[in-house]
């Protein structure tokens, strides 16, 4: 018998197309915490989810406590006591927390001695009681949509102790937390381990591994380059080895030459469905040749900020001036005109029409001028023509050219696209809503890179990020955002990154005057 | 054995599907040729001879020679007839067509019929007016009025976000109420309990036409139909309308973001894909017939859906799916007079091929994963020679 | 005014029936506009199975009914199997589907009805002949005053219905069969990930769907139209469509909704025969039901939230 609680040996998936996992080995042993370290499209999530029973591997083999098995359903792991927090939480939105985590495993009650039903009091109790134990307190009753993503990711590991998972993995979960909540996810992972839980953690951030992992595989291009014992790796070595060649951290930028203002918003205020309160009174301005980074953590209204100004939401109050004109009641093709440039959030619902071709995509807010058509009628081979010189200047690949549909297109690329047809319009305002999500390095550079050209030819542009490391690197002025209020705003040089976590945990601000 | 026998078959089936260039026009084929097996399948169990019937159906279209015909009837005299059913199924089928591309579905189109053909029978059908005025006014009066109760719908839709299924639904029983109480109240020729006959001056068919020595039914409709299908290929594919339409109908927050207004132009599409319903209003009730029964709403707005998913939603395929299930519905009477086959079968046959068409969305996925698949395992293959 | 009463309540439980079969197809996820066809299939089956079985049985029995009651059940919910098909396994356009289903329903049921009158029974008629359901009062609860009116001159499937009707509520929000239904309809990845099988529990709440339909329909059959023909097809599938909507995908609102339906609808025609008006304004009190369910739709439909995941095809690769 091996000291290892998981073993996988040779393992290969493929998928149409690609090959996610390609001889990959790598074992665990029990009580450790064992990173997994790799870019976008590396093949780790891949390779946990064969673990994790939601695929089978076309070649090698998984052991379990030196057990040969075939993990063929989440069901299945779950009997084999491994549980996994997704990156994409899976909750029921108007479920109770309570609710969520007995699911599939509800204790039943018989009322009357005969009916049989969900036995919700014992399952509040039960819940109450496990969050205790483990130090992640939570309110049994309250519905999921009311608590916030680190409650949320609590629910979601309170659901694999649920469980009673002893293998847990954790799929890249700081991605949505702030800076204190991360650290205090490390606590819990750290005593997790402690309690004797075995820990596998995806991430591409290098000093969290650094922080808490015992070991750390690096995956890159589906290949398993190398097992590190983290203790006595510097993080140079480590991101080196995960992109395959010398990586930069900083971004090369020039310093700031500021022209006349741009953008003024004054006192913008939006409401969203529910008639809640998402923006509140934000005021700022952004001059030519100047970044303005929106940092904060995810769904504290920075998309809502993002729409009102090009036009989506209509705002409950306040104003948008855009070059000294007030913007605030035009529509979105008038604000298009009149130069904003908006790359989305949702690059698949919002930025693309993924049934038309990569040629009207690329004209899709020009198709209505000249040349592209007139009177109303449109001019197919100028279509042609602009998508031709777009997809070369801005290297977008594709299968058939101008004829592709986008939704066949990858992520990459797609961003891409968008990216060419938005910086095509000239605008005098571009606005980037996480712009580098779920890219890989070298295409994030090349945003990043694209983000300076513009500044550097005296364009105004607003980025709203959720990556410390982006805000850091690229910001002129930095405005942080928390639950809808603007918390502070600071030239990028005034502001350390933890201060700028500080305040997107809404607690910034408080020792200034030391 | 049996299994190897499948694969071949599965072979010679994705094959020919597989291909893309041709896959818009083989998926419906596909769909019609097994629609048609199922149909000679029923029609074999009840005894009858599935070829004899199907052959029935062309003589009955007049695409075939029956075998006697009446007094001054002939092939030519059932062929025009058939042109006259047609013409309404090319209309309505245009009008769910364009309400498909905008991502409404407009089943509505057989109330929108009743509501424009009924306007336009009272207004100018009991008129006196003389051909030359009565006749463009008729299909103006058809057109605005099918346009209006569109429109309706759309701006439902934009402003209380109604489903345009349930509100289309609706507005058909109110429509189908509404004119049965005016009719019975106001327009009810006694002896057919039906609206009065209209004058032959607002008719958009020409009756018992003398040529030769046939007497035949000449519907001017067809020509309007043409060119309703040429213009709405041209809107859809050539106009920035169409582009906008198209961009809504697959994306309505991409439609948003690009600038369009999704309001305006799911509007703009209900009120042509209702003026096209008007169109198909006048020339069934004004046109292939001279009166309106009450209570009734024609098949018609329904098979015009099985028409447009089977036309692969685009207006020349239109033109062709229209004819097929023309075929089946008009043949229908003489096959069961020949045959004795239930005429409703036509129906059914026509509801099967929905049926499929529905399942298109899957065959093409299929074909697609086969194709993956074929291309895998080549790679594969390929892979071990290497090795 | 218990005439009101008696008529409204005979039109608003069988739709009432209907619509919670669509809460638990929708609920699921699955958009359910199949309604109508369902119905009536399921009435079609039921229909043939009395008219079959009738000659057995003394003129007034009550069996052939309940017989026909089972059978309508078991046809809707073997027709809505297609829509099980089409929606999770083929991954086809929901609102199609529904569509499809009901024009398929309607051209074949009207085609068999004549066939099998034409073959079996050597009879040209487009419809099977079932007479009106006896009808039954509650002797003490009737005597109440108004209220009393409800428990007099009730058809039986009234009282089936309302068992049925309680069944399904305990069903759908006690058990942890409803917990996983309800789940569904969310976040269906939630519910995978859970270890339950998505499409299992769609497929059912699709097949429980369809037996309510059906079972709906017939009632409509033995009371209103007295009869089975392509006039079951008259748009109840949709009005139940409606009420689900007004009553937000919940049981208890939706039965308000359907009660108002019936009452509206019943209303009118004691108003046809209070005034003394020629027949032909009944076609205007029909109307009524389907006025009421635009002018509702037009203050309720923004105001109700829509499951989540209504309508979206689940892809398990898909996050």
């Amino acid at each position: 018998m091996s000291d290892y609680i998981i073993e996988m040996n040779h393992i290969t998936k493929r998928f149409p197309g690609i090959v996610a996992n390609d001889d990959v080995s790598i074992q665990v042993k029990k009580g450790e915490i064992y990173a997994l370290l790799g870019e976008n499209g590396a093949g780790k999530s891949t390779l946990m989810s064969m673990l994790f029973g939601m695929y089978e591997p076309d070649k090698g083999e998984i052991i379990i406590r030196g057990e040969k098995v075939k993990i063929q359903s989440p069901n299945h792991a779950t009997k084999l006591n491994i549980g996994m927090v997704h990156q994409h939480f899976k909750l029921v939105s108007n479920y109770t927390i309570a609710e969520n985590i007995i699911m599939g495993m509800e204790p039943v009650k018989k009322t009357l001695g005969l009916f049989r039903s969900v036995d919700l009091k014992k399952a509040n109790e039960d819940i109450l009681a496990l969050s205790r134990k483990f130090g992640l307190e939570v309110d049994p009753t309250r519905v999921i949509e009311q608590v916030n993503v680190s409650m949320q990711q609590r629910v979601e590991i309170l659901k694999m102790l649920y469980r009673e998972a002893e293998i847990l993995i954790f799929d890249e979960p700081t991605a949505v937390l702030t800076p204190q909540e991360i650290e205090f996810l490390l606590e819990i992972i750290r005593s997790l381990r402690d309690d004797g839980k075995t820990i596998i953690l995806i991430t591409h951030k290098l000093e969290e591994i650094k922080k808490i992992a015992d070991r750390c595989a690096i995956l890159c291009r589906g290949r398993l380059i190398d097992v590190l014992d983290v203790a006595s790796t510097d993080t140079k070595t480590m991101a080196n080895l995960m992109v395959g060649r010398e990586v930069s951290f900083t971004v090369d930028k020039p310093a700031p030459k500021y022209g006349k203002e741009v953008l003024r918003v004054e006192h913008l205020t939006v409401r969203n469905e529910d008639k809640y309160e998402v923006v509140k009174d934000v005021s700022f301005s952004i001059r030519e040749g100047e970044i303005f980074v929106v940092a904060g953590v995810s769904g504290n209204g920075q998309i809502e900020l993002a729409d009102a100004i090009a036009g989506l939401v209509k705002p409950a109050g306040g104003t948008v001036t855009l070059n000294g004109a007030d913007i605030t009641s035009c529509s979105i093709r008038k604000r298009n005109l009149a130069g904003i440039s908006y790359i989305p959030e949702d690059r698949h619902n919002v930025g693309l029409v993924m049934d038309y071709t990569l040629a009207d995509n690329l004209a899709l807010k020009s198709y209505f001028k000249e040349p592209f058509s007139r009177k109303g009628v449109m001019h197919g081979e100028e279509f042609t023509a602009y998508g031709d010189r777009l997809i070369d200047k801005y290297d977008i690949r594709s299968s058939q050219g101008n004829d592709t549909i986008v939704r066949s297109m990858s992520g990459g690329n797609q961003q891409k696209a968008i990216i060419a047809r938005e910086i095509e319009l000239g605008s005098s305002l571009t606005i980037f809503v996480q712009p580098t999500r779920g890219l890989d390095i070298g295409a994030i550079e090349n945003i990043h890179k694209q983000i300076i050209g513009e500044r550097s030819k005296g364009k105004a542009i607003l980025l709203i990020s959720l990556e410390l490391d982006e805000v850091m690197n690229l910001a002129d002025t930095i405005g942080v955002i928390y639950n809808g209020e603007i918390q502070k705003i600071a030239d990028a040089g005034e502001l350390t990154s933890s201060q700028v976590g500080e305040f997107m945990m809404g607690v910034g601000g408080r020792h200034e005057e030391k | 054995m049996k299994k190897n026998s499948n694969s071949i078959i599965h072979k010679l089936i994705f094959q020919t599907i597989g291909h893309e260039k041709r896959q818009h026009y083989m998926i419906p084929v596909f769909t019609i040729v097994l629609s048609l097996i199922f149909g000679a399948v029923v029609i074999a169990l009840l005894g009858n001879n599935p070829f004899k019937a199907y052959y029935n159906l062309l003589q009955g279209s007049g695409l075939a020679p029956k075998a006697s015909y009446a007094g001054h009837k002939g092939m030519i005299t059932d062929f025009t007839s058939f042109l006259n059913a047609l013409t309404p199924m090319l209309f309505a089928a245009l009008a769910v067509l364009i309400a498909l591309r905008a991502g409404l579905f407009n089943i509505g189109v057989s109330g929108q019929m009743l509501a424009a053909g009924f306007t336009a029978t009272i207004l100018i059908g009991y008129s006196e007016l003389p051909a030359v005025l009565a006749k463009p006014l008729v299909v103006l009066i058809g057109f605005a009025v099918g346009a209006l109760a569109g429109a309706l719908v759309g701006y439902f839709k934009h402003r209380f976000n109604i489903n345009e299924v349930v509100s289309t639904i609706m507005f058909n029983y109110i429509f189908q109420y509404v004119v049965s109480f005016l009719i019975n109240t106001f327009y009810v020729d006694p002896v057919s309990r039906q609206s009065r006959n209209v004058g032959a001056a607002g008719r958009l068919t020409l009756v018992d036409v003398v040529i030769g020595d046939y007497k035949m039914d000449i519907p001017l409709g067809i020509l309007l139909a043409a060119v309703g299908i040429a213009v709405s290929a041209f809107v859809l594919n050539k106009t920035t309308l169409g582009f906008e339409i198209k961009a809504v109908g697959s994306s309505t927050r991409a439609a948003e973001y690009a600038g369009i207004q999704v309001g305006r132009t799911r509007v703009l599409a209900m009120m042509l894909s209702g003026g096209f319903s008007g169109l198909a209003g006048v020339t069934y009730y004004m046109g292939y017939f001279a009166s309106i029964q009450p209570k009734v709403l024609v098949s018609t707005g329904y098979d015009a859906i099985a028409v447009a998913l089977l036309g692969n939603s685009s207006p020349i395929g239109i033109i062709f799916s229209s004819f097929l299930i023309t075929v089946i519905s008009k043949g229908s009477t003489y096959m069961n007079s020949a045959s004795g086959v239930q005429a409703e079968i036509a129906s059914a046959i026509t509801g099967i091929i929905l049926l499929f068409s529905a399942c298109g969305a899957f065959i093409k996925y299929k074909a697609g994963r086969w194709k993956e698949e074929q291309k895998q395992s080549g790679h594969q293959a390929s892979d071990g020679r290497a090795a | 005014m218990n005439t009101i009463i008696i008529d409204g309540l005979s039109f608003a439980l069988p739709l009432f029936i209907m619509a919670i079969g669509g809460i638990y197809c929708e609920r699921s996820g699955i958009t359910n506009l199949a309604i109508e066809g369902l119905q009536g299939f399921g009435a079609f089956c039921g229909a043939l199975f009395a008219v079959c079985i009738a000659q057995y049985f003394a003129g007034n029995s009550p069996v052939p009914f309940y017989l026909a009651m089972l059978f309508a059940f078991l046809g809707g919910m073997l027709f809505s199997l297609l829509h099980a098909m089409l929606c999770i396994k083929f991954k086809a356009n929901q609102v199609i589907s529904g569509v499809v289903i009901n024009i398929l329903a309607m051209a074949l049921t009207e085609f068999m009805t004549k066939q099998i009158n034409a073959s079996v029974f050597g009879a040209a008629s487009n419809k099977f002949v079932l007479g009106v359901s006896a009808r039954i009062t509650v002797p003490v609860l009737s005597q109440i005053p108004v209220l009393g009116a409800v428990f007099t001159n009730l058809y039986p499937f009234e009282i089936v219905i309302a068992v049925i009707a309680l069944i399904t509520w305990y069903v759908l929000y006690k058990t942890r069969f409803g917990l996983h239904l309800r789940a569904c309809g969310d976040n269906p990845h939630a519910v995978d990930a859970a270890g339950i099988e998505v499409s299992r529990v769609r497929l059912i709440a699709v097949m429980a769907s369809g037996a309510l339909s059906g079972l709906g329909g017939i009632c409509f059959a033995y009371s209103i139209s007295a009869n089975f023909s392509s006039n079951i097809y008259s748009g109840y599938g949709y009005l139940a469509i409606a009420a689900l909507i007004f009553g937000n995908w919940k049981i208890m609102p939706t039965l308000g909704a359907c009660l108002l339906f019936g009452f509206a609808r019943s209303g009118g025609y004691e108003l046809v025969k209070v005034l003394e008006m020629p027949s032909s304004y009944q076609d205007l009190v029909m109307v009524l039901p389907y006025v009421l369910t635009l002018l509702m739709l037009i203050f309720f439909s923004k105001k109700n939230h829509a499951p989540k995941a209504l309508g979206v095809i689940y892809d398990k690769g898909a996050r």
